[in-house]
């Protein structure tokens, strides 16, 4: 429906999930992402970059359904259409899964590119789940990228990396490469936000953060033990039972796509109180 | 009177004595270079004409004799009556300089000191001349930068300065062949001086630097005084060592 209701000349929007640093949770983000986009009707593609450590299938809960990957398309082993698979919950939501067998050397420029311009025809949103690190699959992740997404951690390691990452993202790119066009638009989603050990001066103020990486704000994830839950059963966050971390992850979608929410630092206090006031129900 | 100087100073006497006092004088004097052979009549004409432009300059006024460009001008009786010709017209002339050493000797001969100290006033260069003379070299371009410089970033300027307008995260590189400012907060290193430029600074409006060099001289940010973390600070070297001072 909705890929009818799209103007004949507009392109989807290729976006990198991206971190420098793993165990932030690039994965995780860029399931609710990309699920919080489906659910708006937007038809979205989550593409799992991290190849030879396949993941995303996992968190999506599509891994059993996996026969051909990106791997196999950019090789011409198999249609991208093959590849592709559609989510059971939210019709315009489409995994496209890795190699696990291969590594990133089975990447090549030309293949991302002709894979995702086929994407782009097709499909609103194209979200790049990339790889740890700053080699060849990171950089390819990135490299055809209209806008960006960093996840970062509250702690200055996780900082520091999604800085330099910020750095390739204006260097390392198509987009920075190619003169007179737009800069990616890169916005810092910051996971695994401890409102207790901030205020214990354990971990960095979102002040603190914004001021290094010096881009805009797109949301702000609480720690929640709703996220490895969801990424365990196989729902993203945003498709599981409502959360502090769902909520925050349903936010950033809508500041993604341009609406303008207010930003909510404590979250997870406002479930904590209705729980105490609603009793053991869950 | 820089003879009666140079007198006193033959005396040698103590400065204490009760006698007399010594002291240095500073004070203009006008450098006349003479060009060519001995001063003719012609050349007296032309000074002569020069003097009545401006006669009240030019009274009694202190005069050394260039002899850069006049190298025949070497005999004590010629320079004794280039002496008593310009007093005549009220130059005192009283030493000489660029003397080449037979011309020393004869200037000494004819009571002209030797002057080696001094800065002459540019020359007017008349403007036709100005126009076909090469014009001085631009000052050196140097580099602007005005988006934050991130991790793992090196950015150098090969010539002059380094401006930075934006935050330099820790991690980053500074580089540059003259001074380095930086208006935002600066995390990463900064190295001043890169080819030994030691009159090289650094200046930053927030310093929390890893690393500050100049000329090769560093200092990491654990050598730092606690005192300046946050400052706005400047590194300069004072011979070999690197100053790092907070600013205003």
């Amino acid at each position: 429906m909705t890929s009818q209701l799209k103007k004949e000349d507009s392109v989807g929007k290729v976006i990198v999930i991206t971190s420098g640093k793993g165990g932030v949770g690039k994965t995780t983000s860029s399931a609710a992402i990309g699920a919080g986009l489906a659910k708006r009707g937007l038809k979205t593609v989550v593409i799992d970059f991290d190849v030879g450590l396949r993941n995303l299938d996992m968190i999506m809960g599509c891994e059993r359904r996996v026969v051909y990957d990106f791997i196999n398309v950019i090789q011409g082993e198999a249609k991208l259409k093959q590849a592709l698979i559609r989510d059971k919950r939210v019709d315009t939501l489409y995994v496209l899964p890795t190699s696990q067998t291969r590594d990133k050397d089975a990447l090549t420029q030309e293949g991302v590119e002709a894979v995702l311009n086929e994407l782009r025809e097709e499909f609103d949103y194209i979200i790049c789940d990339s790889p740890a690190g700053i080699e060849r699959g990171a950089q390819l992740a990135m490299y055809f990228a209209d806008e960006a997404v960093v996840v970062t951690n509250p702690e200055v390691s996780s900082v520091r990396d999604s800085d330099r990452v910020l750095g390739l993202l204006n260097s390392k790119t198509k987009r920075a490469a190619e003169e007179g066009a737009e800069p990616i638009k890169a916005q810092v989603l910051l996971t695994r936000y401890d409102k207790a050990r901030i205020e214990k001066g354990e971990m960095m103020t979102v002040e603190d953060v914004l001021e290094i990486l010096a881009v805009p704000l797109l949301g702000i994830v609480p720690e929640s033990p709703a996220v490895l839950k969801a990424s365990n059963v196989g729902v993203p966050v945003v498709l599981d039972e409502p959360s502090a971390a769902s909520q925050a992850y349903e936010d950033a979608v809508s500041r993604l796509i341009g609406e303008v929410v207010e930003m909510r630092v404590d979250g997870e206090r406002k479930p904590g109180l209705l729980r105490r006031l609603f009793g053991r129900s869950a | 009177m820089p003879i009666q100087d140079a007198d006193e100073r033959e005396a040698q006497a103590p400065a204490t004595s009760t006698s007399f006092q010594l002291r240095g004088k500073l004070f203009t004097a006008v450098t006349l270079l003479p060009e060519g052979g001995v001063p003719d009549a012609a050349f007296y004409a032309a000074l002569d004409e020069q003097l009545q432009k401006t006669p009240q300059f030019f009274n009694n006024a202190p005069v050394i004799l260039d002899l850069q460009s006049a190298p025949a001008l070497a005999r004590t009786e010629d320079l004794r009556r280039v002496v008593d010709l310009l007093r005549e017209r009220k130059l005192s002339a009283f030493g000489v300089q660029n003397a080449r050493p037979a011309q020393l000797a004869a200037a000494q001969e004819a009571g002209l000191i030797s002057v080696t100290t001094g800065n002459d006033t540019p020359l007017r260069v008349p403007r036709s001349e100005k126009k076909g003379a090469a014009k001085p070299p631009p000052p050196k371009p140097g580099k602007i930068i005005t988006t934050p410089v991130r991790s793992g970033q090196t950015i150098i300027a090969d010539q002059g300065d380094l401006v930075v307008l934006a935050p330099v995260s820790s991690g980053a590189e500074l580089v540059a062949a003259g001074n380095i400012h930086v208006y935002g907060r600066l995390r990463g290193r900064a190295m001043a001086g890169a080819y030994g430029d030691t009159r090289a600074r650094i200046f930053c409006g927030k310093l929390e630097a890893e690393l500050l060099a100049v000329a090769g001289l560093y200092r990491t940010s654990d050598s730092l005084e606690d005192a300046l973390l946050g400052q706005g600070v400047q590194a300069f070297l004072d011979g070999n060592k690197l100053c790092v001072e907070a600013l205003g």
